[in-house]
C-alpha cells in the first residue's frame, strides 16, 4: 500500500474500505435498529466512493461507474424508506427499537 | 499532486485551531460571574416546558417518505435534462413514462391518506 | 433496432404494466369490493406466461440493449418458472389473504413487482442490471415479509430480513465495485474476457465478496441463518414465494455469473473445491437440522436450504448436463414445494397453527390435503415414481460425469436422511389421532392448486421427457 501524501486511487480505496468496515462493524454491534440502518448506508456509500474513484482513475472515457453510483443512491433510498416503515410497524406492536429484543423467532 | 493534499492538511489544521482559539480567548479575558438566570437553557427567551428530548409525530415520517421519492427522482432527471437534446424524442417520452410511474405511487400515497394531517 | 429491443422485453413491460394496473384498480374500487383483483392478476399473469412459452419456442434470441440484457431460452425458462410459481401462490392463498381486513390489493401489486425483479435478474447481462433487478425483488420481499400490520412476528421477520438482506447486498455490491475496478466493465462477457486466467489477490477478494452476497440469496450454508426465522415469521404465501421463486432467481444469476464471467478463470480450478465443500455442508446442515423441527414452516425452510445444496451440485458440474439438471430440478421443485406450501397455507389459516403436531389425523380430517402434502414431501425427498427422483438423478449423474463422485455420495446419503423427517410429517398426518381438531374441507382455488401440483409432480415423474427437452435447449443456449 502506498502511503505517500498524493491523492491517488489508493487513498480513495482506503477511505472506502474504512467506511465499509465501519458500516459492517456497526451492523454487528449497534443495539438501536435505526443505527443499524445508518451503518448499512455507510457500507453503500463506501461502494459509491469505490465506483466513482475507479471511474475517475481507470476508465475516464466511460461513465459506467458514475451511473452505478446514481443507481446505488436511489436503491439505498428505497431500502431505507422501507426499513424505517418496518421500524415504525414493529415499534407499534413491540414498543422497542432495540435489536436484542427482536427475539420472538429463535433459531 | 502532493501540493493540493498539503493544502487540505493546512486547511484542516486551521479549521481545528480557529474554533479552539475562539473558545479559549473569551475564557481568558472575559469576566465570569454566573448566576441562576444566566445558567438556564435558552429557548427563545422563555423557560423550557417539559423534557427537551421528545418524540416527533410519526406523521412526519410519511411526508418524508413521499418527499424522498421525488427527491431521489431528480438524481435521474438531472443527467437527462443535460443531454435530452442529444438523445431525441425517445428519451423525452421515456422520462415521461418514468414520471407517470412515480405519479401512480403519489396517487396511491394520496388516496391512502399519507398526506392528511391527523 | 430499438423496436426489436423492446419487443424482446415484452414480458417485463407487461408485468410492470400489470403491477401498476393492480395498484390503480385497488385504489379505484371501494374498500369492500376488491374481489376482482385475483382474477385480474391471475389472468394477466397467465397471458404473459402464454407469451413467454411461445417466445421460448419461436422467439428470435440474442442480446439486446447493446449487450446489457440477454434474451435467450435460459432466461425464458426461468421466466416461465417465476410466472408459474406466482400464479400458484396467488391461487393457493386466496382464503388466507381474504381474511386480511384491508390493503390486500397492494399485496398482489407487490407480488407482481417482485416477479418483474426476478425476470430482470434472470435476463441481465450486466452486473448493474442484475443489481437493480435483485433490489427490486428483495425490497419488495422486505415489505411482503413484514406485511401483517398487527403481527409482531411478521414485523420482526421483515426487519431481520431487511437488515441481513441489505448488508448482504452491500457486500455483493462492494465485490461488484472491485470487479468494475479490475476490468473497467460491468458487462458479464466483458468481465469474462478481461479477467482472463490470472488469479491475483484483488480478484480473489472480489470473487469472495460476490460469492458471499450471492450465497446469502440462495441460502448456502455459512450464510443460511436468516432463512428459518424469516420463513417462520412471514405470511405463509410469502414464505412459499420466497422459498421457490426468489431462490430460483438467485440461482439463475449465480449460474449466469459463474459460467459466463468465471469461465476462463483459474478460480474455477482452485475455487471449485471451496464450492464443493459449501454445497456438501449445505446438504448436510440443511437436512440434519431439519430433523428436530416442530413447525412446518421451519421444517420446509431447512428443507429448502438442503435443496439449494442439491442445486449447487448441478452448478458445480458446469456442463450442459449440470445446468439442465439445475433447470429441471428448479422447475419440479416449484411444483413440489408449492403443493406443500398450499397445504400449509390452507391448514394454517383454517386452524391458526403451523405446528406439526396440529397436523395429527389430517388424513381423516382432510384427505386431499394430506395426500397432496405426502406426494409433495416424497417428491422433495426423491422417492421414485415422483418427479424429485428424476431431478436428483440428472443432478448427480452430471456431477459424477465431471469426476466429483464423493459429492454425489453425500447427496445420496443426505436424501436418505431427508426421507426420515419428511416421513415423520406423513406419519403424524396418517397415524396421529387429532380427535379434538376440526375437519378442514378444501375447496375453491386452493383445491385446484393442490390437485394441479400433485398431478404435475406425478406426471413429470412418470414422463420427464418434455420438460427435460426444454431444460436441455435452455441449457445449451447458455453453455457453449
Amino acid at each position: 500500500m502506498n502511503f505517500n501524501l498524493s491523492v491517488g486511487l489508493s487513498t480513495y480505496l482506503l477511505v472506502g474500505a474504512m467506511l465499509f468496515c465501519l458500516g459492517l462493524y456497526g451492523v454487528f454491534v449497534k443495539k438501536n435498529i435505526v443505527a443499524v440502518l445508518m451503518s448499512i448506508e455507510l457500507m453503500l456509500n463506501a461502494v459509491n466512493l469505490n465506483f466513482v474513484a475507479f471511474n475517475r482513475f481507470l476508465a475516464v472515457s466511460s461513465v459506467v461507474g458514475q451511473v452505478a453510483a446514481l443507481f446505488v443512491i436511489v436503491l439505498a433510498a428505497a431500502e431505507v424508506a422501507v426499513g424505517l416503515a418496518l421500524v415504525i410497524a414493529i415499534y407499534r406492536t413491540r414498543h422497542t427499537t432495540n435489536t436484542d429484543e427482536f427475539n420472538w423467532l429463535k433459531w | 499532486m502532493s501540493d493540493n493534499f498539503a493544502a487540505v492538511g493546512v486547511l484542516l489544521i486551521f479549521a481545528i485551531a480557529l474554533p479552539l482559539i475562539m473558545m479559549a480567548v473569551p475564557k481568558l479575558i472575559a469576566p465570569n460571574k454566573p448566576n441562576k438566570e444566566k445558567l438556564t437553557p435558552y429557548e427563545c427567551g422563555n423557560e423550557t416546558i417539559g423534557r427537551t428530548w421528545i418524540g416527533f409525530k410519526s406523521n412526519y415520517f410519511l411526508y418524508a417518505l413521499v418527499f424522498t421519492a421525488f427527491d431521489v427522482e431528480t438524481v435521474f432527471l438531472y443527467p437527462w435534462a443535460l443531454t435530452f437534446r442529444k438523445l431525441g424524442t425517445f428519451a423525452f417520452v421515456e422520462m415521461f413514462v418514468f414520471i407517470a410511474i412515480l405519479l401512480v405511487g403519489f396517487w396511491y400515497a394520496w388516496k391512502e391518506g399519507a398526506l392528511e394531517w391527523m | 433496432m430499438v423496436s426489436t429491443d423492446f419487443l424482446a422485453i415484452t414480458p417485463e413491460i407487461a408485468v410492470a404494466v400489470l403491477a401498476l394496473l393492480l395498484v390503480a384498480v385497488a385504489l379505484l374500487l371501494p374498500q369492500g369490493a376488491r374481489k376482482g383483483l385475483v382474477p385480474l392478476n391471475v389472468f394477466g399473469l397467465l397471458g404473459i406466461l402464454a407469451y413467454t412459452v411461445y417466445d421460448f419456442f419461436f422467439g428470435k434470441m440474442g442480446p439486446v440493449f447493446r449487450g446489457m440484457y440477454y434474451h435467450d431460452q435460459f432466461a425464458d425458462f426461468f421466466k416461465i418458472l417465476f410466472l408459474t410459481a406466482a400464479i400458484l401462490v396467488i391461487l393457493s392463498s386466496r382464503e388466507y389473504i381474504g381474511k386480511w381486513p384491508a390493503y390486500r390489493g397492494n399485496f398482489y401489486a407487490l407480488l407482481t413487482a417482485a416477479i418483474l425483479g426476478m425476470m430482470i435478474m434472470a435476463s441481465s447481462a450486466d452486473l448493474l442490471t442484475f443489481y437493480v433487478g435483485l433490489e427490486l425483488m428483495t425490497i419488495t420481499f422486505y415489505i411482503l415479509v413484514g406485511y401483517l400490520p398487527h403481527d409482531g412476528r411478521s414485523s420482526e421477520a421483515g426487519i431481520k430480513y431487511l437488515v441481513l438482506g441489505a448488508s448482504s447486498s452491500a457486500i455483493l455490491l462492494y465485490g461488484i465495485s472491485f470487479i468494475y475496478g479490475l476490468t473497467g466493465s460491468t458487462q458479464l462477457s466483458g468481465i469474462g474476457a478481461q479477467l482472463g486466467s490470472s488469479l491475483t489477490p484483488p480478484i480473489i477478494l472480489a470473487t469472495v465478496f460476490l460469492l458471499a452476497g450471492l450465497g446469502f440469496k440462495i441460502s448456502l450454508v455459512p450464510f443460511h441463518m436468516w432463512a428459518p426465522d424469516i420463513y417462520e415469521g412471514a405470511p405463509t404465501p410469502v414464505t412459499a414465494f420466497l422459498a421457490v421463486a426468489s431462490k430460483a432467481a438467485a440461482f439463475a444469476a449465480v449460474i449466469r455469473i459463474y459460467l459466463v464471467t468465471l469461465e476462463h478463470q483459474s478460480f474455477v480450478q482452485t475455487g471449485v473445491a471451496l464450492l464443493l465443500i459449501l454445497a456438501a455442508l449445505t446438504m448436510i446442515v440443511g437436512n440434519l437440522v431439519a430433523i428436530p423441527q416442530k413447525n412446518i414452516k421451519r421444517l420446509l425452510a431447512f428443507s429448502s436450504i438442503a435443496q439449494a445444496g442439491y442445486l449447487m451440485v448441478g452448478v458445480i458440474a458446469e456442463s450442459v448436463a449440470g445446468v439442465k439438471g439445475v433447470l429441471f430440478y428448479a422447475m419440479i421443485y416449484v411444483f413440489a414445494n408449492m403443493g406443500a406450501f398450499a397445504v400449509a397455507t390452507y391448514v394454517g389459516q383454517a386452524q391458526g397453527s403451523d405446528e406439526i403436531r396440529d397436523y395429527a389425523g389430517l388424513a381423516r380430517r382432510s384427505p386431499l390435503a394430506a395426500a397432496v402434502m405426502t406426494a409433495s414431501v416424497l417428491s422433495l425427498a426423491g422417492i421414485p415414481p415422483l418427479a424429485g427422483f428424476v431431478g436428483k438423478f440428472y443432478l448427480f449423474s452430471a456431477v459424477i460425469h465431471q469426476g466429483y463422485t464423493w459429492i454425489a455420495y453425500v447427496g445420496f446419503v443426505m436424501s436418505m436422511v431427508s426421507v426420515y423427517y419428511y416421513l415423520s410429517v406423513v406419519k403424524v398426518m396418517y397415524l396421529g389421532e387429532g380427535a379434538d381438531l376440526p375437519d378442514i374441507p378444501v375447496h375453491g382455488a386452493a383445491k385446484f392448486t393442490m390437485v394441479f401440483t400433485m398431478l404435475i409432480t406425478l406426471f413429470i415423474g412418470l414422463y420427464p421427457t418434455p420438460l427435460a427437452q426444454m431444460a436441455i435447449s435452455a441449457a445449451t443456449s447458455l453453455v457453449k
